[in-house]
């Protein structure tokens, strides 16, 4: 992976990313931004990142939808993790995230911060706050990702390492078109693996198993009965995802179990299986169900 | 029972009375009975407590499918989702993915009778209580650290016996009140919440974090921490608490779009620099507002 530092100014609209393997965090317009250690040690431990919420990303809840904020920490802890390990690099293994507010202003400010570097293992902390809204928090998550060895993968990168915030979609399309996620309703929802959805590895991107996560346990909280939905409809707020397996093939079915409705929350199991790749189970977890 | 002396006689886990059986070779089953001394104010078994029925359940299933290698809990999560109705909680466990350096468990929890049958209601098995999951880091066999080598050695059945809690779970461990409002609460460590490498056991941890949550947010609404019931606690264990007392704190997030609110508590073991053990996202309600709400 080649860090691109350059990019189209940020307020030229256009249908085109400014680079593919930015594609996903193109879409959310996430900028990003090492914050060099103190002390020059060139594994940073903290990270920082800022996107607008378009109106096209936000959801029933009035803000982005989770699955964006999850895509937008995915990018954010993957980096900052990353970093950390070179010249190792890392994958994802869990993301736990708590969503304290549903509704934004924007633009939301991302921070990523190392907890701990092991032998095998990375955990980040990561923490979102609404600039538009006098810094109320948003977010707060946990990430683990595994070291790996990049093998031929080339991870060179212009430091202190930034990128800047991609600009507008001239044809702004919604999550659910952009990731690739087939109309329909009910506990099972599918994605079709496009070639733009793969990250540098070549396996599907983790924000976009966050946003079919997302998507696929709203249907099927709504699929489930009346209570689970308000007047807007139904957002997801909290989620954990365990990155079982990549996904390399496709299509991709997230296959949910609604778990129980408690005071207007409904929590939903979500297993997702790479249905080319044997149907085996890639990702586990669960998202809260918020009727809103 | 115990394995290599683990738990000793006087313990945590003796005293919440757990009993365990591995029903298959990567699926297990651990239950504990619902007393007033591990429910909250809503009469629902406290999260931590069920954190730490998941964890031994867990563990016991990773103990067999790792054996002759060993573990240690990287995160686990943890959702109530139902109501409690006793008499007992049991959680099952089973294998999500058994990888070279992880293993990934999941776990349901539901209401068992005296006999270990699902709870019934209105002819049908009741809804569960949670849902939780859990990552186990592997560690050789060869690892000094690790003083249990007997995963093997496991048998089908067995139980922590032990005298039983006469109060409060939070008061038999001896968790001392420092700031409520800053979530600070203080936790000697001894042998009475060991885990197997003699640091301060996952699921004490998971109970410390939810009783500093409570209290911070339960300040934060003007309650006290009794009145604020935690339902989603996401754990990460990142070294381990040997020297204590362990001390946590709090900071709220924020009110949530339900009357939910939520607060990121920070572990650690003040008798070794400080060092940071686990940080744990804790969420939840008051108690008014979970009783108050349509179910």
């Amino acid at each position: 992976m080649t860090a691109d530092t350059t990019g189209t100014r940020a307020d030229e609209p256009t249908d085109e990313p400014t680079d593919p393997r930015r594609h996903v965090s193109d879409y959310f317009r996430l900028e990003r931004w090492e914050l060099p250690s103190p002390d020059g040690d060139e594994h940073p431990a903290a990270f920082a990142g800022r996107a607008p919420v378009d109106d096209h990303h936000r959801g029933p809840g009035g803000g982005l939808r989770t699955g964006g904020l999850l895509t937008n920490l995915d990018t954010l802890g993957g980096f900052t993790s990353g970093l950390a390990v070179l010249p190792d690099w890392i994958v994802t293994t869990s993301l736990l995230a708590t969503v304290s507010e549903l509704d934004h202003v924007g633009p939301l400010r991302y921070r990523g911060d190392v907890l701990r570097r092991g032998r095998t293992s990375v955990v980040t902390a990561l923490d979102v706050v609404d600039e538009g809204a006098g810094d109320r928090h948003v977010a707060a998550a946990t990430m683990t990702c595994a070291i790996l060895d990049p093998g031929a993968m080339e991870l060179e990168f212009d430091r202190p390492f930034s990128s800047t915030m991609a600009p507008p979609l001239a044809h702004p399309v919604g999550p659910e078109e952009f990731f690739c996620i087939e109309p329909g309703e009910g506990p099972v929802t599918r994605l079709d693996l496009a070639d733009r959805l793969r990250n540098p590895w070549g396996i599907l991107h983790g924000g976009a198993v966050a946003m079919l996560a997302d998507e696929a346990a709203c249907r099927a909280a709504v699929a489930h009965g009346p209570t689970a939905s308000g007047p807007a409809g139904v957002a997801a707020a909290d989620a954990v995802l365990h990155y079982l397996r990549p996904v390399k093939v496709g299509p991709v079915e997230a296959r949910c179990q609604v778990l129980g409705t408690r005071a207007g929350r409904t929590t939903v199991r979500v297993a997702i299986h790479d249905v080319g790749a044997d149907d085996r189970m890639t990702t586990l977890g669960s998202v809260t169900v918020l009727a809103v | 029972m115990a394995f290599n002396d683990y738990p000793p006689p006087e313990h945590f886990l003796g005293d919440l009375g757990m009993e365990a059986e591995l029903t298959t070779e990567t699926t297990a089953k651990v239950r504990t009975r619902v007393t007033p001394f591990v429910t909250t104010v809503d009469g629902g078994v406290r999260s931590g407590v069920l954190a730490t029925l998941v964890d031994i359940v867990g563990g016991a299933i990773a103990a067999r499918v790792l054996r002759p290698d060993w573990m240690a809990t990287a995160d686990l999560s943890l959702q109530l989702v139902g109501r409690v109705r006793g008499p007992w909680v049991e959680a099952r466990g089973s294998v999500a993915r058994r990888g070279r350096t992880t293993l990934v468990i999941e776990a349901i929890v539901v209401c068992v009778d005296e006999d270990g049958n699902d709870t019934v209601v209105d002819g049908y098995p009741a809804d569960p209580v949670a849902w939780a999951s859990m990552t186990f880091s592997v560690l050789p066999a060869q690892n000094p650290s690790s003083s249990v080598q007997t995963a093997g050695e496991l048998p089908a059945r067995w139980s922590f016996a032990g005298g039983g809690l006469d109060r409060p779970v939070l008061d038999a461990l001896m968790v001392e009140m420092v700031d409520a409002a800053a979530g600070r609460l203080s936790l000697a460590v001894r042998p009475y919440l060991h885990n197997s490498f003699r640091a301060m056991q996952g699921g004490v941890i998971a109970l410390l974090a939810e009783a500093a949550g409570a209290e911070a947010l339960g300040a934060a609404h003007e309650l006290d921490g009794a009145s604020f019931v935690v339902t989603d606690l996401q754990i990460a264990y990142l070294a381990l608490g040997r020297v204590g007392p362990v001390v946590s704190s709090a900071r709220v997030l924020g009110n949530g779009p339900d009357g939910r609110a939520g607060a990121v508590v920070e572990l650690r073991d003040s008798g070794a620099d400080d060092r940071l053990m686990t940080v744990v996202n804790v969420s939840g309600a008051p108690a008014a507002v979970l009783a108050g709400a349509a179910t």
